[in-house]
């Protein structure tokens, strides 16, 4: 054949090219934050773009809902909040968290999807002495003294839903779940509190299984093993495209009548819409439900309706709450509220009153001290939706 | 260990059958990739991107009906072959065969036409609602089974075999194959070499817009799709080499059940389960499964 290229050359191209793709979705002026005209610069970080766009325009809302339905001020002060996309992780992160601390000179930095991009970042926090509140992602960190998170820690959903799944399954538990860090943290949460109260896994060694992530989107093989294993539950973790393929695949197949418990993650905001009939009856754990019966949260979600379609999810409340949170901390830092002072201050807010109730900040992991919820997916006007059936047990050390 | 012999083999049945659906979707996929690249000799990038297309299109137009579905199937085939053509007319100015240059310039198609895609339709996986009737299960040897897949293997069947013949018999999938062997003498013959590139890359397009419509319930519309589908097609073109439909038909198969049986039998291995077959593939024979399939 005249081709200008042997095929088989070409095969070795493909061959090139398939293990590029691979490798590569593994993934100023003097100014200072604060003016004599009583406004403050705050610096928002977040995936406005990539694999986490969905949860990253939650945050940036959920942040601009407190704003808005605050005079757009923080503590008495203007704010002139600046927003930074974070992308896919660290290597976009940090020089973009870098122009925000550096270029821009906030006096506080909220948001950031990705527990990654929060280890990247971190170091630059303690060379400029700015505090971070996040609103999402939050890895093991060895020092915290400048990092404050308004969400939970990976290990938390299935540490609190671990006793009443040792109550109310009569049998063996399967455990499966992505395989990265938070699939790791998530399912370890879980199983570790699982176990040690006497409950068994139906696993064949005894251990979670990982699936591939992202690249797993057909698990109907794991599903075989897990009817094989003759689980009386599934506990498990997803989030993203990878939770709808999960649910839409179980409900079809043939362990859809074995009682899936999960991590709220699961059937949270956009993901639940996607997966449809297949979501009904889910139980989930997580730290909020737009149906909780408090004041906060009725004015909450009614703010939230008004601006969107849909209820706000836990990345939406987190990102408010970290709103809520400098609100206070910067009116109680004086005067000058310098990055410092706020971050003195946060130290010294005790019980926020929040729409999922009031929670506080540990004083050893800088995050929640919160309540968790058991939540199902049930017909709720004519959409499905998560509706609070119990509280769990409060989390947080 | 007779006795013993039916329950061993009973938890793969299911595996065993959806490394089928899995397969032939991923044929389908994949087929205008090499067909595009092994024929015309385009090395296109933004393939991933027609399947998306034809993903979106299925999720925005599906409502549960079945004329919801023809209508999603014409409009989804249509706009991923003019995806095709446009293609073709930005490829125009790059000699065939100029691989480096064809892959830059597709991919950044691809990054655009990504990006162009989730502005259009949000960040969020869009549902996709099957024709009632499909969107359930049934039994299959006392397992049950998602009704759609089981349906969609025969589908994709008669799409391939379709796909046989056009390329086989007929008149435009003999242009094709002259153009290749002998550009000059078929321009004499009044064929533009310009408008078979084109059609080839409408019919890649075409095939590529149906397997996303029709395959939206099994590899989803959303953010990874194109990349998904595009490693996919890759890998099928380095197992099953350029040389035959049978090659890459017998690649796709052996990725949906590395994909599936593979993984319920060795669930440790499953994150390189398949790299490590596309590299022992190559280690052993760099032309890859389809070298004893060339001759038919």
């Amino acid at each position: 054949m005249p081709l200008t290229t042997p095929w088989h050359s070409r095969a070795l191209t493909a061959a090139l090219l398939a293990t590029v793709l691979t490798a590569s979705s593994a993934c100023g002026d003097d100014a200072t934050g604060t003016s004599a005209g009583g406004s403050i610069k705050i610096g928002l970080l977040a995936s406005l773009s990539g694999t986490y766009q969905a949860v990253g325009t939650e945050i940036r809302d959920g942040f601009q809902l407190y704003l808005d339905t605050h005079d757009g001020k923080l503590g008495g002060r203007q704010v002139d909040l600046v927003v930074a996309d974070e992308g896919n992780g660290a290597q976009t992160a940090v020089p973009a968290a870098t122009k925000l601390l550096k270029q821009d000179r906030v006096s506080a930095l909220t948001g950031i999807v990705g527990g990654g991009s929060v280890a990247g970042v971190t170091p630059l926090l303690n060379e400029t002495k700015v505090p971070l509140v996040g609103s999402n992602g939050r890895p093991e960190l060895k020092d915290v003294s400048r990092v404050w998170h308004t969400s939970y820690l990976s290990d938390e959903p299935g540490a609190a839903i671990a006793q009443h799944v040792r109550d109310n399954v009569k049998g063996s538990v399967y455990a499966i779940g992505p395989d990265y860090q938070g699939g790791w943290d998530e399912l370890r949460g879980f199983t570790d509190a699982f176990t040690k109260i006497g409950g068994k896994l139906a696993n064949a060694d005894g251990k979670t299984t990982f699936t591939p992530f992202p690249a797993t989107t057909n698990f109907t093989p794991y599903f075989a093993r897990i009817k094989a294993s003759g689980a009386a539950a599934v506990y498990t973790f997803y989030a993203g495209s990878a939770a709808v393929d999960f649910v839409k695949q179980y409900a079809q197949s043939e362990i859809k009548d074995v009682p899936l418990y999960a991590a709220g993650f699961l059937t949270e905001g956009g993901v639940l819409n996607a997966q449809g009939e297949a979501a009904r009856d889910i139980y989930s754990v997580l730290n909020y439900s737009p149906d909780l019966d408090n004041a906060e949260n009725r004015a909450f979600v009614a703010a939230w309706k008004a601006k969107h379609d849909g209820s706000p999810t836990t990345y939406a409340l987190a990102s408010y709450d970290a709103a809520a949170v400098l609100d206070r901390a910067i009116g109680a830092a004086g005067s000058d509220p310098t990055p410092e002072a706020i971050n003195a201050a946060i130290a010294q807010l005790g019980q926020i009153a929040s729409p999922r109730g009031t929670w506080q900040f540990s004083t050893t992991t800088h995050s929640p001290v919160q309540k968790w919820y058991l939540r199902q997916v049930r017909q709720d006007g004519r959409a499905l939706s998560n509706t609070v059936v119990g509280d769990l047990a409060t989390v947080g050390r | 260990m007779v006795a013993a012999g039916p329950n061993r083999i009973d938890p793969y049945l299911i595996p065993a059958l959806d490394g089928v659906a899995y397969g032939l979707l991923v044929f389908v996929a994949a087929s205008g990739l090499v067909f595009c690249f092994g024929v015309a000799n385009i090395l296109n990038l933004a393939h991933g991107m027609l399947y998306a297309i034809g993903g979106y299109t299925a999720a925005a137009l599906l409502d549960g009906g079945w004329a919801s579905l023809a209508l999603a199937l014409a409009v989804g085939v249509l706009a991923a072959a003019a995806a095709g053509v446009l293609l073709a007319g930005l490829l125009t100015p790059v000699a065939t065969g100029n691989h480096l240059t064809q892959a830059l310039l597709t991919f950044g198609v691809a990054l655009a036409g990504g990006s162009l895609l989730v502005a259009g339709f949000g960040p969020d996986d869009p549902r996709v609602r099957v024709p009632a009737a499909l969107d359930g299960s049934v039994v299959v040897a006392g397992h049950r089974y998602a009704a759609y897949r089981l349906v969609f293997i025969v589908v994709a069947a008669v799409i391939s075999a379709a796909l046989y013949l056009v390329v086989r018999r007929t008149r435009a999938g003999m242009l094709v194959r002259a153009a290749v062997d002998d550009p000059e003498m078929v321009a004499c013959m009044g064929v533009s070499p310009t408008r078979i590139r084109a059609g080839v890359l409408a019919a890649a397009g075409a095939l590529a817009g149906a397997a996303g419509v029709l395959g939206a319930p099994i590899i989803g519309p959303g953010t990874d799709t194109a990349d998904t589908v595009l490693l996919l097609s890759l890998v099928v073109v380095v197992l099953g080499g350029l040389g035959s439909m049978a090659g890459t038909l017998l690649a796709a198969l052996a990725i949906g059940e590395i994909q599936t049986l593979g993984v319920a039998l060795l669930p440790s291995a499953a994150p390189f389960l398949l790299f490590a077959a596309m590299a022992a593939v190559l280690a052993v024979r760099a032309r890859g499964l389809a070298t004893r399939w060339r001759t038919t």
